[in-house]
Order: C-alpha cells, then sequence, then structure tokens
C-alpha cells in the first residue's frame, strides 16, 4: 500500500498537476488543428520536457498525446479534416453526423467513449501487463504479416464506395510506401535522385495533403454551405449515458480490440481504429446506416482507439519497444529522465510506475470537461465564414508539415498529396484508404520478406504456428465473406432487373 | 507590413534592432567575441531518439558553459541523409553545428550522398556504442566460442541474425565478426528489421538465432530475462554490463567497431572558433552531468579533440568500404 | 477534375505498368529471395487489374447505392453540386500553389510576409472583403508564428522581416 501513497505523493505536486493540465490543453488545441497531428504534439513536447522533473516530463507527454488523439477527431468531425491516420478510418460517419447537425453529438462520443476507452486501457495496463507483454512478444514476423494484411482489408469497409476503387485506392497507398530506401532490402526505390524522396512519404504529410488540402481546394469551387441553424444544445454528457446503454456491446469490443492491438509494437492505435470500425460494420445489425452518421461505429472505433494508445505503452515500459510513433517518442522521455524501460521499472521503482499509472487515469477523466469546452469553442468554426477559416487551415498545414523535421520538402508533400486527394475524391476513390496503404505498406513488405528470409523461402511458418494460423484463418474468412454475403443475396435481387 | 513594423521598431527601440541585426543580417553583426547570439545544433534524427537526446544533454551543459542559448534543431528525412546535408552546407561561422552520426561513412559508399566524414570540421567525438551478440534466453548457447561453432558448422543461411536494416551498422558488425573467423559475409543470413528494439522482440519471440545490436539498446529485454548478452565487439567491456566479455578475451578475435556520435561544423570554420568549441566538448564531456546522462542509458563515453576524431573517423570510414564491399552493399 | 471511369481506370492500367516496370528493373539483393522488386510488381499488377475492372464499369453499382444511401441521411442543403467552368476549375489550384509559394519563397521572405501572403491570397481566393481578409492576413500570421516559434521553438525563418519579439 506503500508504494501507492508514494505514488499519489509523486502525483500531487504542484509542477506536476500543472504539466498535466497545462499539457491537456496543449495536447486539446494541438491535436484540434487541421494539419498538425498527436505525433507532432508529442515531438515538439520533447525539448519542453527536458526542464521537467521526471514524473512531470512523462506526465506531460501521457496528458498531451491522449489529448491529442481525441482532440484529432475534432477537425475530423467538424471539417472532415482528420488529426491523425486513426481518425481518417471514422471521420467521413463524423462528419456525416454533422451534415446532419449534430455536431456536438458526434464530437461528444468522440470524448466520452475517448475517456472510457482510455480508462479501459490503462486499467489493462494495471491489471494485465505482464500477460499482455507476454503476448505481444510471442507475435513474430508472421504474425505480423497477417495482422497488417488483415488491416489493408478495412479498407474496403469504411468507405462507402465501390469496393474496386477502395481496393485501387489502397493499392496506391502501398505504391507510395514503396518508395524511399526504407525497404527490406536498403535500396532505394521510386526516389528518381532525390535526397528527400530516400526517406519515403510520410504518412502524416500525406494524410494532411489528402484531407486539409483537398478540403480547401473543394472549398474554392464550391459555394459555401448554408449555415446550420444555431441549436443550444443541452448537455452533451446526456445523451452519451443513453448511447453507452445501448451500445454496450460495440463498447466493449472496442475496448478489446484496442487493448489487444495497441499492445502489438508498430500496430497501435492507427490500426485499432480501423480494425474496430470494419468489425462494427461487419458484426452490427443495421449495416447500411454506417457512412451516413450512425453513432455505432464511432462508438466501437473511438474507444479502440484511445484504448490502444493505453495499452501501447505495455511493450514500451516493459521492454523499450515502442507501441507506435507515440511511444517511440515517450521512451526516449523515460530515457532522458531516468525512468529506463524494462522490469526493473516494475519492481524497483513500483511507486513510479503507479504514479503513471494515476496520471493516465487524470488525463482520461480531466479530458471530459476540457474536451466538452473544446467542443464548445471549436464548433464555432461552423458558423464562421469560410473565407477566414479556410486560409489559416492553409497556413497550418504548412507549418504543422514543416515543424515535423524541420524540412520543407514535407510542404511539397502536402502540396501534392492536395492535388492527388482532390482528384481521387472527386472521382469515387477512396482517400482513407490511400491512407491505410501507406501507413500498412511498410508493414506488409518489410514482414512478408522478413518472414520470408528466416524460413529460408518456405510459406509453411505462415500457418504452422498457432497464432499465425489463428490469424491467417480469420484474414481468408474476411476475405471470403463478403463473397459468401453476395452469393447468398445475388438471386433475390438479380431477380427483378432480368 | 513595413509601415507597422517600423512603428514597433520604433517603440521597442534597441530590443527590435539587436533582434533584426542577430536575425536577419548574421553577418553584419558577426563582430565581437563568439559566440554572441545562439547557435543551432542540427540533428539529423528525429525527437527522442538517443541522437537526439545526447545533442540536447550536451546542449544544455554548452549553454551553462558558453552563456549563450544552443537550441537543438531536428532535421529529419532521408535516413539521416537530409540532416547530414545540412550540417555539411550549413554556414561555417560558429552559429551552425551538428550531431554526426557513425552513418555519414557508410551512406557515401552506398551512392546515397556526396558527403563523407571529410566534408566537415570535426569538433568532438563524444560517444561509441559496441555492438553486442545477443541471444534468446532459452538459447543452447553459453558463451560466444559455443556460438562461433554452432554458426562455423550450420550451413551457410541457416542462422539468422538481426539488429537493423539492410547494410546498417550492426549488419556490418556482423559482417566484420564473421570475416574474422574466416567465413562468408551471407554465412549467417541477415533478416533486415527496423531498428534494434524490433529485432530483439523477435529474438524473444524466438524468430532469429542471434542479434548484433549494442547492449543498451538490447538492456530492457535482457533485465527482462528474454535475452543473453554473450560479448561485445569492443577494446573493454561495458561497466553497465561488467559479466559480458569482449570477444578479444572470449574467442581471440580482435575485432571491434561501433555507432559513434560526434559534433561537427560545415567545413571552412575559422579555426579560433573551432578550438573554442573542441575546449567547450572537452568539458561536457568531463562534467558529471553528461556523464551521469550517458551512464544511465549505458551509452559508451569517448573522448577525441578535432584531429583526433577526423583520425577515428578516417579509420572507421577505410574499415567501413572494406566490409561494405566484402558484403556486396557497396556501389561500384 | 471530374473524369469518367474509363479514363481513370486507363490512367490506373498505365501507372501499375509504370511501377511494375520499375520495380523490375531494380537488382536483387545477395541473401534475399524475395528482392526490393517484389512488392512494386505486385502492386504495379494489382492496380492494373483494379484499373481494368474500373475502367469496364465492375462496381459502379456500389457506388450509386452508397449515394443515394448518404442522400438519405443527410440534409438536403448539403447537397448541392453544380457544373463548374474550366476557367473556374484553376481556382482549385490555389491551396496548392500556394503551398508552393511556401515552399520556395519562406526562406527569402521570411515566415511572417510569406505568411501573411498566403492567407490574404487564400482569403481574397475564397471571396472574402477587405475588411475580412487583411485583419486575418496581419492577425494569422502573427499568432502562429508566436505558437510555433517562441512556445515550441519550430525554427521559422526570419528572412527580410524578423520578428520583433
Amino acid at each position: 500500500m506503500s508504494t501507492v501513497t508514494e505514488a499519489f505523493a509523486l502525483v500531487l505536486q504542484t509542477d506536476v498537476l500543472l504539466a498535466i493540465l497545462l499539457a491537456s490543453i496543449y495536447g486539446l488545441v494541438v491535436g484540434s488543428l487541421p494539419g498538425l497531428s498527436a505525433t507532432m504534439a508529442t515531438a515538439l513536447l520533447v525539448p519542453v520536457t527536458f526542464y521537467l522533473s521526471p514524473i512531470a516530463a512523462v506526465a506531460t507527454i501521457i496528458a498531451a498525446s491522449a489529448m491529442a488523439i481525441f482532440s484529432g477527431d475534432i477537425p475530423g468531425a467538424l471539417l472532415r479534416i482528420p488529426g491523425t491516420p486513426a481518425s481518417a478510418a471514422y471521420t467521413d460517419e463524423a462528419y456525416a453526423m454533422t451534415r446532419k447537425g449534430q455536431p456536438e453529438l458526434a464530437l461528444g462520443i468522440c470524448v466520452w467513449f475517448s475517456a472510457l476507452g482510455g480508462i479501459a486501457g490503462t486499467l489493462s495496463l494495471m491489471i494485465l501487463a505482464p500477460p499482455l507483454a507476454e503476448m505481444a512478444l510471442s507475435f513474430s514476423t508472421y504474425e505480423y504479416f497477417w495482422l497488417a494484411f488483415l488491416g489493408l482489408m478495412c479498407a474496403t469497409l469504411v468507405a462507402r464506395s465501390s469496393p474496386v476503387k477502395a481496393i485501387a485506392s489502397m493499392l496506391l497507398g502501398l505504391l507510395v510506401s514503396c518508395i524511399g530506401i526504407e525497404n527490406p532490402a536498403g535500396t532505394p526505390r521510386f526516389t528518381f535522385g532525390v535526397t528527400d524522396l530516400l526517406g519515403g512519404i510520410e504518412p502524416i504529410p500525406a494524410l494532411v495533403g489528402v484531407f486539409a488540402v483537398s478540403e480547401v481546394m473543394r472549398a474554392m469551387l464550391n459555394p459555401e454551405p448554408p449555415k446550420l441553424p444555431y441549436r443550444r444544445f443541452g448537455s452533451i454528457l446526456k445523451g452519451q449515458l443513453e448511447l453507452t446503454r445501448t451500445y454496450v456491446k460495440p463498447q466493449v469490443r472496442g475496448n478489446t480490440v484496442g487493448i489487444i492491438i495497441g499492445v502489438l509494437p508498430g500496430a497501435g492505435a492507427d490500426m485499432a481504429a480501423w480494425v474496430s470500425y470494419s468489425m462494427s460494420k461487419r458484426l452490427s445489425k443495421e449495416p447500411e446506416k454506417f457512412g451516413t452518421g450512425h453513432p455505432e461505429g464511432l462508438i466501437e472505433a473511438g474507444a479502440s482507439n484511445n484504448a490502444s494508445l493505453a495499452s501501447g505503452w505495455v511493450p514500451s515500459l516493459l521492454f523499450g519497444i515502442p507501441g507506435d510513433t507515440i511511444t517511440a517518442i515517450a521512451i526516449g522521455v523515460l530515457y532522458m529522465k531516468g525512468l529506463n524501460p524494462g522490469p526493473t521499472l516494475f519492481t524497483e521503482r513500483a511507486s513510479s510506475m503507479y504514479a503513471l499509472y494515476i496520471i493516465f487515469i487524470i488525463a482520461n477523466i480531466l479530458m471530459i470537461p476540457l474536451g466538452i469546452a473544446m467542443i464548445r469553442v471549436a464548433s464555432l468554426v461552423l458558423r464562421a465564414p469560410r473565407a477566414s477559416v479556410m486560409p489559416i487551415i492553409v497556413l497550418l498545414c504548412a507549418v504543422g508539415a514543416f515543424a515535423t523535421g524541420n524540412n520543407l520538402f514535407a510542404v511539397l508533400t502536402v502540396a501534392a498529396f492536395g492535388v492527388i486527394g482532390y482528384v481521387m475524391e472527386r472521382n469515387g476513390y477512396p482517400v482513407a484508404a490511400m491512407v491505410l496503404g501507406i501507413v500498412m505498406g511498410t508493414m506488409v513488405e518489410q514482414n512478408l520478406v522478413t518472414s520470408l528470409i528466416k524460413s529460408d523461402g518456405n510459406i509453411l511458418p505462415f500457418f504452422s504456428r498457432p497464432v499465425a494460423a489463428v490469424l491467417a484463418a480469420m484474414t481468408i474468412a474476411a476475405l471470403l465473406w463478403p463473397i459468401g454475403v453476395r452469393l447468398r443475396s445475388w438471386r433475390p435481387r438479380s431477380a427483378p432487373s432480368a | 507590413m513595413a509601415q507597422r513594423y517600423t512603428r514597433r521598431k520604433l517603440l521597442l527601440g534597441g530590443a527590435a534592432t539587436g533582434a533584426a541585426a542577430t536575425l536577419g543580417f548574421p553577418y553584419v553583426q558577426a563582430q565581437g567575441a563568439w559566440p554572441n547570439r545562439p547557435v543551432t545544433i542540427i540533428c539529423p534524427w528525429s525527437a527522442g531518439g538517443g541522437t537526439d537526446a545526447t545533442a540536447r544533454i550536451v546542449a544544455a551543459v554548452l549553454e551553462k558553459e558558453l552563456k549563450q542559448p544552443f537550441n537543438v534543431v531536428n532535421r529529419t528525412g532521408g535516413s539521416g541523409v537530409v540532416g547530414h546535408a545540412a550540417i555539411a552546407t550549413a554556414q561555417p561561422d560558429g552559429y551552425n553545428i551538428g550531431i554526426i552520426t557513425v552513418e555519414i561513412s557508410m551512406m557515401h559508399w552506398q551512392g546515397l550522398t556526396e558527403f563523407k566524414p571529410d566534408s566537415y570540421t570535426p569538433l568532438a567525438l563524444m560517444n561509441e556504442d559496441p555492438p553486442g551478440i545477443q541471444v534468446n534466453a532459452s538459447s543452447p548457447y553459453k558463451t560466444v566460442r559455443e556460438l562461433a561453432d554452432a554458426i562455423k558448422a550450420a550451413a551457410p543461411g541457416k542462422m539468422k541474425a538481426s539488429g537493423t536494416g539492410q547494410g546498417g551498422i550492426w549488419h556490418l558488425a556482423l559482417v566484420g565478426w564473421l570475416t574474422a573467423m574466416g567465413l562468408r559475409p551471407d554465412h549467417v543470413a541477415w533478416v533486415p528489421l527496423n531498428g534494434a528494439a524490433p529485432a530483439m522482440q523477435d529474438l524473444a519471440a524466438g524468430g532469429l538465432d542471434l542479434v548484433t545490436c549494442s547492449v543498451p539498446e538490447a538492456r530492457a529485454i535482457i533485465e527482462a530475462g528474454k535475452a543473453r548478452s554473450l560479448a561485445v565487439m569492443a577494446a573493454e567491456r561495458n561497466p553497465a554490463f561488467k559479466d559480458v566479455p569482449t570477444l578479444k578475451e572470449a574467442m581471440g578475435i580482435d575485432y571491434t567497431t561501433g555507432a559513434w556520435r560526434g559534433f561537427a561544423a560545415p567545413k571552412g570554420l575559422p579555426a579560433d572558433i573551432a578550438n573554442l568549441l573542441t575546449a567547450a566538448f572537452k568539458k561536457v564531456n568531463e562534467a558529471a552531468e553528461f556523464r551521469d546522462f550517458m551512464a544511465s542509458r549505458g551509452f559508451g563515453v569517448r573522448w577525441a579533440d578535432g584531429p583526433g576524431f577526423a583520425k577515428f573517423m578516417d579509420d572507421g570510414n577505410r574499415a567501413m568500404g572494406v566490409a561494405m564491399k566484402a558484403a556486396g552493399l557497396a556501389k561500384g | 477534375m471530374q473524369l469518367s471511369d474509363r479514363y481513370t481506370g486507363l490512367f490506373l492500367i498505365a501507372l501499375g505498368g509504370v511501377a511494375a516496370y520499375g520495380g523490375s528493373r531494380l537488382p536483387p539483393v545477395p541473401g534475399q529471395q524475395i528482392g526490393p522488386n517484389v512488392f512494386p510488381m505486385v502492386v504495379g499488377a494489382g492496380l492494373v487489374l483494379c484499373g481494368a475492372l474500373i475502367a469496364l464499369g465492375i462496381g459502379r453499382g456500389f457506388e450509386d447505392e452508397a449515394e443515394a444511401d448518404l442522400a438519405a441521411h443527410s440534409a438536403p442543403e448539403f447537397e448541392q453540386r453544380q457544373a463548374i467552368g474550366w476557367g473556374r476549375g484553376l481556382m482549385a489550384l490555389v491551396p496548392p500553389a500556394l503551398l508552393l509559394f511556401y515552399v520556395f519563397a519562406v526562406d527569402r521572405l521570411g515566415f511572417l510576409l510569406t505568411a501573411a501572403v498566403i492567407v490574404l491570397t487564400a482569403a481574397f481566393a475564397l471571396g472574402a472583403r477587405l475588411r475580412l481578409a487583411v485583419p486575418l492576413a496581419l492577425g494569422a500570421p502573427v499568432f502562429v508564428h508566436l505558437v510555433f516559434s517562441k512556445l515550441l521553438r519550430v525554427p521559422l525563418p526570419p528572412g527580410l522581416l524578423p520578428a520583433p519579439w
């Protein structure tokens, strides 16, 4: 018990609490600005943490990243500009709710279920860290290959468009991921002698381009839509309690999937939201409502998103293996502050560990009031004249892309992907599927090639390892599912038209 | 805009003039004792990594030493090429320096960049981390000699190793070790993974036979009881891992290599500024703050002044060339 | 830039073909059965296949269905798409052009000036009045500079007009 008391003593310091509060506000604001991502919010905090005490330093990272992941949903819902690759999975859904005149409901779902998911993820971190870590360590490249493949297949489900075009968009994303030297062979591919292309196309500038810039491009052509009638919303939370009761199952499923995927290093929050959203659609009783502003998928994916963020800390804290880009930065801060990741962190510095748990819980609880305040403020954007919002978005796209690596090439990437995204969107190619391809492409290739090197070209281990076999079965089932559904519904539907 | 600016300038008086002079027109102001304005340290790797952390701790101590801000700026992209090029092509005025890493002696052999170690004014070598040889905790090999015998007995390509991508520093460490044992560079197949952390994870998952990354990178997994370090390819043992022998002690093979980090300026830096900087780095290297930080992360502290660092890089560069040609990684 | 499915399909076929060809010319790497050429070739082939399907109009039915669903579930005032002439169509290129302007001008002009030009141009392109555009172009760059340069220490170039703070 004394370690817990000690942990509370560590957290209940003025500097730590102040750090949590300021980092939360910072995370909320940066995450909500179109063009700026949660990863960037975290990376820009690193120099600041240098001047803080260890617990305060880690607290800023935890608080800012949790808030920024949630508030990345805000521009997604209001302007159709997702802040992270994860929120790209359900941006269309949230935006559809805004178009139905329910922006505060959509964002309320995001904040409420994000907070609940974050708390569920933290509990998993507290109670299940050792077994979850064991599970993560049993994942070799064979398992990761199937996982990444399964992730790619979500492409066809999240967009309401022709599955052929969704696959084509996803393949375009895979092609983009081929660029650069970050492939298993270490060979420059499609770099055309350009140094900046050696590192490949980063997902964040591409995401900002295809969503934010192309949105501004559309605004240039379309007349300003009529303002939504001003409606005074009651309690944002009131509706949420009802939704929590109605959609218990999707929520539990979202949390579970989020926790499991989050624990797997390299998969992380990006994939969790995609998998959860498509799972929700597959298993829903009313899948036809998905994409039209239906809360179910939003609940499941939002819960999954933040649950995975917390559980992503398990491999980071236990083995120093980052779960995603955010924990990769967090590990650096942990080391810098002498909280070296490893099992000794759990034994010798148990009070620090408990302090981290407490910070996670505080941050997720704090997310609800701060998030609601943020939603109220951000919703004003919908009433501001478009000619004042869009120019600032362009500016933020430029600065945000530049700030990720202090490299102007990222701004060029944003511009190029703006044009690509615009053309794709106009012709019915879902851009979210391309983002998924860019995010997952390296993972698919890397794990396929390394697996084959390890097995001397033998494909048996892809099916013979127990976890790999399960994932393979899931992948094949997911592949065959739409064909089965189609076959069953073929006759009645084609009869009248024939 | 111009109008507004003038008014502000009047209001803010000297302060604004000073800022304008220092930021906008560096050469007008470049008189007086160096440093009289903030210095930028370019880091070619992203925030939060080991190189970034090293640059930031050094910057913090330099700030106290030279009474001017030292700002670390991460210039990422192109797998480190962009940042290294940015250091080499910056103004050699003492206000632009950078942290350079072992990759600068490797990338030009692959034809990825025109910049080589001699494209810089070397200032100080601060750190070197030798690779260790790690195996899974349940592996039958208790000593590096047992592992070496097993490697020799195995068919070429049967054993799998990793630690980083194809042609990365830990790949070359393996190639060097195999060559020193009289084996072909590809006798152990290299599984290219995205860094040391995924390699150690895959080692623990049973997917690899050995991992040749640095011991600090492997530390968390070793302490978790999932892996064991058998030897280090260094001249001396790592004080943080005293019971891991060197290759020379364990096998009599005198092969050493390592990933290093040092500070450099663009070519053409005036000698007096270079001397001041090197002297400051020397003080940083001896400062308790720096030593404590490096010890806490298990990073090895090294010291070499400008000429010493130049020779160190030159030797390393040639050795890399040989190893990369042997492994078929060099271009031309 | 709304093209028929036939054109976008043909474009994908061409792109996939080029990708597969470019991939096939990559040299093999010793010790790797699956070289750097395989993935681009597989992706290229996939693109060719998808392109062909799209050009032939397969899967079109889903899109019509989806659009009908969406139209049924959203507020009517949002559903207004009108034909746009070519000259006005070029306006869409203003945002990417402004980003290009940022890349090439920011080091010379400095952040504040470049940002002001971008905001002003974008605001005018969207039909803003002078009363809105000018204060916006003066205020937004200053605010963004304060946040990024001062708070987050992003090195924004000073150029001709260094920030006086």
